[in-house]
């Protein structure tokens, strides 16, 4: 059937032209702004003291570009939005085709996961499967989890909702489980190793996250487009982020549906081909990708070299660099993702995606690297290392401006001051005025289009849209201080090949947020934001009110945190229609079906205190059925030397006398994964008389199905 | 047929105390009930049959103890019906125990046919059929092929960089005076900014 369109038709003088514009649009407002910024810096005559303000233009200069970049691609997005963009992947499939006769290929569903909540990866899974299966197009599609999870806890659940889905869904032979021994290489090395074993199987693999949801329609389409498209490597969706509770997360996911059109329009206008992959939610040609994204070692050890942590820039990169094209389908419907619930949960993802951005530094001069994937590795650098850059330009600014205040040459009092300088009004004002713009004008053209286009009901109608947007930028300008910060210190760590400590690990929304967490991370933000304003104040006041926002949210960053971390904050924000977003007041069935199976699973009642700690464990060797799956998944291994025999009896033994709390994290697991044990734990804790049996284990045995008819640890729903 | 009450009440473990049969009777129990044998007539019926077949044992070598003598006869009982419903008596324990679990847990026999387990007389044929049907496969077939980096010039001065870098890391000495060398030259900056 002919099509509209495939990649092959696009011009490569035209993909030229687009990036021309792009990238002169940055040059263009840069220079500008790089020239009133040098103007004020040198008025007056000049002197060779005066070169020490060199840094501050420098340091303001690189700002500048930055954020031209972004308002740049929010600015050409809004071109391609009025006008009508004809080189979109997604117009390779015509409107008025079915999705039965969508030409398709064998493909891998793969949902790498780690230690996440069993019941929104499986519930997820199933959300997705049964999509794909109202399309008709189910045959075509495999399902992995590939589980790296070693928190017992989890483990087991994982296993025990596994057999439970694929008994309900009927799905024993497509839906399959995989975990690994041994977590090598993290998330790269987890799908790396399902394509060692299963890869050749399959033509594209389409890669989720645990907290990835994709309609059928999305996966399908996205397939088609691969097979129309036989020169495309990677083809990237725009995720939208959906299902937050908290204020944080709603605030999160308004910003990205609403401003995130213009600037995925944007990003699709100069990427074309050579766009990016962002790990998840995005389908893969496998034989190339096994071929030629498979990850090289950085010079070096970790933090800054070793293993490379953030795989998807480079992926992108290699597969390109192969000849292989990567596109970014930006409107296509159908894709979700979840956000962080908290301002700590995201600084503690942001942590671990700057570690991974900063080893990118040793790939930017790569040889045969396209230049505009070393264009998406700088960025991603960029990304982290401006925080530091800004925090920088503000430190030196103030010093300047308490040198020329201590040598008297300023009079802070008498002037109303731009940085460490007495400048006239309008010039200062005009830069800051250009710098507003560009960081705040994308935002207004993005309420301006849907109001445009007659959208604003999906987001609660005209005033609550309007009056959600300036919300947002009240909190967002509030939190970039806090996350300047945050940045600042990661980069800092990491450059130093150092770990950075948290209080405790990863929550889920909640009414009744961890203060002592908040006040522990933010007390050294609050602190230097006081001894910032204070210093400020007493030697130039007009000064300190041009910090003021910045200080603002440092000093605030506490409270700050605890009141967006709140679930009733952000339930009471929806019921009053703040901060709603399209994918709320018109839900996809497949998010609406989530959110229900969900409910339905959190009613589930939870084990006792006494017992919650081990309940994995517990059901891996009590409950008959979760018992027999958890061996039948594990891998018979030939018995070991008379030592590791010895070890493992010696486990068994202390595990069914003293309970398992006298056991470490690594001794339960390494009974997990060992078959005979689990076998010889599950008779003889059914065999040994109660008094040889802890108290621990006696209380289990009794309490395990007491309660319910189908008790807590069995195979549920 | 009635049952007459007299052949209920003949049943009396000769040897063992009350107290070792009430245990032993509790965790058999449990055991079916961990089985999702919940029918109380199905429990009792098959309780006594173990009990049963512990207590003849317990008569002969008193020493033991009934409870674990009452697993054991019920894993015994479990793994003969297992063998004859899967087809395969000759499997070792461990693994016939495994099987026929994962077989029972998967055509939801307990639920489906309720006085099934364990009967081995009138065993429907259809939930027979579905026990031999029904196996686990977490992963199809392998493929197994490699996945080996290509080599990545990272260009001369990264090169330069990352050998230095290399470097640094074996001598951590060096590390920490260039560290702190960063540390005062920053100092001094700062100082001559403010002077």
């Amino acid at each position: 059937m002919p099509t509209a369109f495939t990649v092959e038709q696009v011009d490569k003088t035209r993909v030229s032209r687009r990036r021309a514009t792009f990238f002169s649009l940055i040059f263009l407002l840069t220079a500008l702004a790089a020239w009133f910024m040098a103007d004020l810096l040198w008025q007056g005559p000049f002197t060779l003291a005066r070169v020490a303000d060199l840094p501050l233009l420098i340091l303001f200069t690189i700002l500048f570009a930055h954020v031209a970049t972004g308002f740049c691609t929010a600015l050409l997005g809004l071109y391609v939005i009025n006008r009508g963009d004809t080189a979109r992947i997604s117009r390779t499939l015509r409107d008025d085709e079915s999705l039965e006769k969508l030409p398709l290929g064998s493909t891998a569903i793969v949902m790498p996961v780690f230690n996440e909540d069993p019941s929104r990866i499986f519930e997820g899974l199933r959300a997705i499967y049964q999509s794909l299966e109202q399309t008709g197009r189910l045959d075509e599609f495999d399902f992995f989890i590939l589980s790296d999870s070693n928190d017992p806890n989890r483990w087991i659940q994982e296993e025990v909702a596994w057999a439970e889905l694929c008994k309900q869904l009927n799905g024993f032979g497509r839906i399959f489980y995989r975990k690994r021994r041994i977590s090598l290489n993290k998330k790269s090395g987890n799908v790396a190793d399902f394509l060692r074993r299963w890869g050749s199987s399959y033509r594209y693999m389409v890669v989720l996250d645990a907290d990835s949801i994709m309609t059928g329609e999305s996966i399908v389409k996205l397939v088609a487009m691969m097979e129309r498209n036989p020169t495309v490597g990677i083809l990237q969706t725009a995720p939208r982020v959906v299902n937050g509770v908290t204020l944080y997360s709603r605030l999160q996911q308004f910003a990205s549906r609403l401003y995130g059109p213009l600037f995925l329009a944007g990003l699709n206008y100069w990427h074309q081909g050579e766009s990016n992959f962002w790990g998840h939610n995005a389908v893969i040609r496998v034989a190339p990708f096994m071929e030629h994204a498979a990850l090289p070692e950085l010079p070096g050890r970790e933090p800054f070299g070793g293993r490379i942590l953030s795989h998807d820039f480079v992926e992108a990169a290699l597969l390109r660099r192969a000849g292989w094209k990567v596109w970014l389908a930006h409107d296509l419907e159908g894709s979700f993702e979840e956000g962080p619930p908290t301002l700590i949960d995201a600084a503690k993802r942001d942590r671990r995606w700057c570690q991974g951005n900063l080893q990118h530094s040793w790939l930017l001069t790569a040889k045969n690297l396209h230049p505009v994937n070393r264009f998406h590795l700088f960025q991603g650098i960029m990304g982290y290392v401006s925080s530091p850059i800004w925090l920088l330009f503000m430190l030196v600014s103030t010093l300047r401006l308490f040198a020329r205040v201590e040598d008297g040459t300023v009079d802070p009092a008498r002037y109303i001051m731009i940085f460490d300088h007495v400048v006239p009004v309008p010039q200062a004002l005009a830069l800051f005025g250009l710098t507003m713009t560009l960081i705040f004008l994308p935002k207004v053209l993005s309420v301006g289009l849907v109001l445009k286009h007659g959208r604003a009901a999906a987001y609660g109608g005209r005033v609550r849209l309007v009056l959600s947007a300036l919300l947002e930028t009240i909190a967002s300008t509030l939190l970039a201080p806090i996350n300047m910060m945050f940045h600042s210190k990661f980069v800092t760590y990491i450059l130093l090949g150092q770990g950075v400590n948290w209080v405790t690990q990863q929550r889920t929304a909640s009414d009744d947020p961890d203060w002592r967490e908040a006040i522990i991370t933010h007390s050294g933000q609050t602190l230097f934001g006081l001894v910032w304003g204070a210093s400020a104040y007493i030697l130039a006041p007009a000064f300190f009110w041009w910090l003021s926002p910045v200080l603002l949210g440092l000093v605030l960053s506490a409270p700050l945190s605890i009141l967006l971390s709140r679930a009733g904050l952000g339930r009471r924000a929806r019921e009053l229609g703040l901060f709603l977003t399209p994918d709320e007041t018109e839900p996809a069935p497949v998010l609406t079906q989530l959110e229900q199976n969900l409910e339905e699973c959190y009613k589930h009642m939870l084990p006792i205190r006494e017992l919650r700690r081990d309940f994995g464990l517990m059901q891996a060797i009590l409950d008959p059925y979760v018992n027999a799956v958890h061996v039948s998944l594990l891998r018979q291994r030939r018995p070991g030397s008379y030592s590791v025999r010895r070890y493992f009896v010696e486990l068994r033994r202390r595990l069914l006398a003293d309970g398992p709390d006298k056991l470490t994290t690594r001794e339960k697991m390494a009974l997990l994964l060992d078959p005979e044990s689990m076998n010889w734990l599950h008779e003889q804790l059914w065999k040994l008389p109660a008094d040889q049996l802890s108290p621990w284990w006696r209380l289990a045995m009794r309490q395990y199905n007491v309660l319910t008819a189908t008790p807590v640890t069995a195979l549920y729903r | 047929m009635e049952q007459p009450l007299d052949t209920l009440n003949a049943f009396r473990p000769r040897t063992g105390t009350p107290d070792q049969w009430n245990a032993a009777f509790i965790r058999v129990e449990d055991y079916l009930r961990a089985h999702r044998v919940h029918n109380r007539l199905q429990q009792i019926t098959i309780i006594e049959k173990v009990i049963a077949r512990a207590a003849a044992r317990h008569a002969q070598n008193p020493t033991l103890d009934p409870t674990t003598l009452a697993a054991e006869e019920i894993d015994r009982m479990m793994d003969e019906w297992f063998g004859e419903l899967l087809g395969d008596k000759n499997l070792p324990h461990e693994r016939i125990a495994v099987e026929g679990r994962v077989a029972l847990l998967l055509t939801e026999g307990v639920e489906r046919w309720p006085y099934a387990f364990l009967d081995e007389k009138q065993v429907p044929p259809e939930f027979a059929e579905e026990m031999r049907r029904r196996s686990i496969q977490a992963g199809p077939d392998m493929t197994v092929t490699s996945m080996v980096p290509r080599p990545i010039e990272l260009g001369a001065l990264t090169e330069v960089a990352g050998q230095t870098f290399e470097q640094i890391e074996k001598w951590p000495i060096l590390r920490v005076i260039l560290l702190w060398a960063l540390f005062i030259s920053a100092l001094g900056l700062v100082f001559y900014a403010t002077r």
